[in-house]
């Protein structure tokens, strides 16, 4: 319908008053090529399907994750336990579906934190230039000199005392005195540790990015209108470097998910019997030549299948927001 | 574009300018000594200057109200960033721009913000110059926006759809994005956005470089009409020696970061002076078949020096066909050599 208004000509439609031609916009379009690619699409459903399970963890009609049937460890799937009970007896499926839960608060924290750190700093940098640019820059060059991992581990040690003596004192205080010897803090370290690893990468790429877009003209057209700084930095530049940030996003809620599960598996992060894939694989990477390999292979399932679904995701929203790249 | 439609006359204090150009033949804009040098550091951390790009080393000129100025000369010459330099988007090294009397380059902040009501600037690339990401309402309402030309939303909805319906586009596409436009469509999106401050004074870089020669024509003439229309005073741009020709009333011609000869129109189209102009215009090739058959041409030897190294005294000595030893020592002065032809060369 809007191939109709393209051709009808200004005379014939000064009579109407309010036939005003809707635009496709960037964002619009690309959503449409993201919906044509269908192992994206799929890969989207599946991965919003998990991480909804997991947010909706603590409404679900399942077994407490901690609940232990000393009875009936390492059952095999039955009508009460659809997907078997662990080494302690504890529901697998429950704790698969709280796993997706610290998944999904793992994915989505730090991502918030470390984007708008590493999108406030890579702005900054790349329109102030000078000295600020080569402070950050050199800071985010010795961070990411540093192997991840080992960077984690080294975060881990340290952290954690921390933020235990910091709920340990603030806990009183809200009323729960016993609140640091909870899952909490383990809780509050990994999420603290993502964040901190996450932004050095992002600020980079942002930073980049935004270099490039200062010298187009359109920002040079801003600047002659007298558009203020920021107006142009979170007007103009911002929203183009959007499309980047979406597929970044997508890669580091993958990248987190696999770091949660890499320093739990180590047993720096979620410590059980607060469920983590990478706890439950921890514990059960034993049982990989036993009758009872299943333990081990349904979170491993999970997190390999999820992680294929977030690269494929990427994949299609690199393609759908960059057409001219393909 | 019979649109009768007109913008209000510009009615900033301290201009008695009426749009048709009553008060044509006073001095609009006037540049002196104009320098712009880049930088070029070296060093991880403590940067230090190591050399300069000269990319306009010393400009001079005025424009007159009403009038077209053209400017050429071949690519990397300082002709864009002159205009930048003039509409302060670059800070000039030294030198001075007036504007309606008024001194550019001591202004900051919201002095220069206001300025910017008076004078605007059309860009080259109509693919680069509109953000992707934004209607067209909203590039072309920013600037009412800004300088809170209109009242509400509202209003500023019809203004666009005034300016639109000027620069001959539809005014119902105000919803649409700029990817859904041609070339020619996003560059008149371009002048009504700058149209959109009801300025005084347009620079336009290379305005129709980028478009199809057959959409050049309509832009090109779209630009005359807005200045009869409006009174604008332009600072034109190009390459194009034909284009500049049609356009202009008086044409400078630069060279290397100077301004080599300018003088009116016709007189220096029909008479160059220096031998930098006399070599450009020979290349302009003639739509008859027998006169460009025996059309002599000057083709210079060699490049265009750095501007990181410009050769010294007159800077085009190492090209020129006439230079002489003194040509090396003497950086020669813009001379008035005829009345109102000025050129820059000690051998004219």
């Amino acid at each position: 319908m809007t191939q109709t208004a393209e051709v009808t000509s200004v005379s014939s439609l000064q009579g109407k008053t309010s036939a005003l031609v809707r635009g496709r916009s960037p964002a619009g379009e690309a959503w449409r090529r993201l919906t044509r690619k269908k192992l994206a699409m799929a890969s989207l459903i599946y991965i919003s399907a998990i991480l909804v399970l997991g947010l909706l963890a603590p409404v679900l009609p399942i077994q407490s994750f901690s609940q232990q049937d000393l009875s009936n460890t390492r059952a095999l799937p039955s009508w009460e336990h659809p997907l078997g009970t662990d080494d302690l007896g504890r529901d697998m499926l429950s704790r698969l579906i709280w796993g997706a839960n610290t998944a999904f608060i793992v994915a989505t924290v730090p991502l918030v934190v470390a984007t708008a750190l590493g999108v406030t700093i890579g702005l900054v940098a790349a329109w102030y230039r000078g000295w600020i640019d080569t402070l950050f820059m050199r800071f985010v060059d010795y961070l990411l000199a540093f192997p991840t991992l080992l960077l984690m581990i080294f975060l881990a040690a340290t952290l954690k005392p921390a933020v235990v003596n910091f709920v340990r004192e603030i806990g009183p205080a809200i009323g729960q005195p016993q609140l640091w010897r909870s899952g909490l803090v383990d809780y509050l370290a990994v999420l603290l540790i993502l964040a901190l690893v996450g932004w050095s990468g992002l600020a980079r790429l942002v930073r980049g990015q935004a270099l490039s877009l200062k010298e187009r003209e359109f920002v040079e057209a801003a600047k002659a209108i007298g558009v203020p700084d920021r107006r142009i930095l979170f007007l103009h530049i911002l929203p183009n470097v959007m499309p980047l940030l979406i597929v970044l996003a997508s890669m580091s809620m993958a990248g987190a998910i696999a770091a949660e599960s890499t320093i739990s598996f180590l047993g720096i992060g979620i410590v059980p019997p607060y469920p983590s894939w990478g706890s439950m694989i921890a514990s059960t990477y034993g049982y990989l030549r036993t009758p009872y390999w299943w333990l081990l292979a349904e979170p491993l399932l999970i997190v390999t299948s999820l992680l294929y679904a977030f690269a494929y995701l990427g994949d299609g929203l690199a393609d759908a927001l960059n057409p001219q790249t393909r | 574009m019979t649109e009768t439609n007109k913008l209000t006359p510009p009615a900033t204090a301290g201009s008695t300018a009426t749009p048709n150009g009553a008060a044509a033949g006073e001095t609009l804009l006037e540049v002196k000594d104009l320098k712009m040098y880049f930088p070029i550091t070296s060093g991880i951390i403590f940067q230090r200057k190591v050399a300069d790009v000269k990319a306009v080393d010393g400009v001079s000129f005025r424009v007159k109200r009403g009038e077209t100025l053209g400017l050429v000369g071949e690519s990397g010459c300082g002709k864009s960033t002159t205009a930048r330099a003039i509409l302060q988007l670059y800070r000039p090294t030294a030198g001075s721009v007036q504007f309606e009397g008024k001194e550019l380059t001591k202004m900051g902040g919201n002095e220069l913000r206001r300025m910017r009501r008076r004078m605007q600037m059309i860009f080259q690339d109509p693919y680069a110059s509109l953000n992707p990401r934004m209607s067209v309402g909203s590039i072309i309402g920013e600037p009412l926006l800004i300088h809170g030309i209109a009242k509400n939303k509202k209003e500023r909805q019809e203004r666009v759809q005034e300016l639109l319906r000027i620069v001959g586009l539809n005014p119902y596409f105000i919803n649409r994005y700029p990817h859904e436009f041609s070339g020619g469509q996003r560059q008149r999106i371009g002048v009504a956005r700058a149209l959109a401050v009801e300025p005084a004074f347009i620079a336009c870089d290379e305005p129709v470089s980028a478009l199809d020669v057959s959409i050049q024509a309509q832009i090109v003439n779209l630009l005359e009409e807005l200045q009869d229309q409006f009174g604008l005073t332009y600072l034109f741009i190009a390459h194009d020696l034909s284009v500049v020709r049609h356009i202009s009333d008086r044409v400078a011609v630069m060279y290397l970061g100077r301004i080599v000869e300018i003088a009116d129109r016709n007189e220096l189209y029909e008479n160059p002076l220096h031998p930098y102009t006399k070599a450009l215009l020979s290349a302009v090739p003639i739509p008859d078949p027998v006169v460009e058959a025996k059309r002599e041409r000057i083709i210079l030897t060699g490049d265009v020096p750095s501007p990181v190294k410009p050769p010294s005294g007159c800077n085009f000595h190492p090209r020129c066909p006439i230079a002489i030893p003194e040509c090396k020592e003497i950086i020669p002065p813009l001379e008035e050599k005829t009345p109102e032809h000025f050129a820059a060369c000690i051998r004219v």
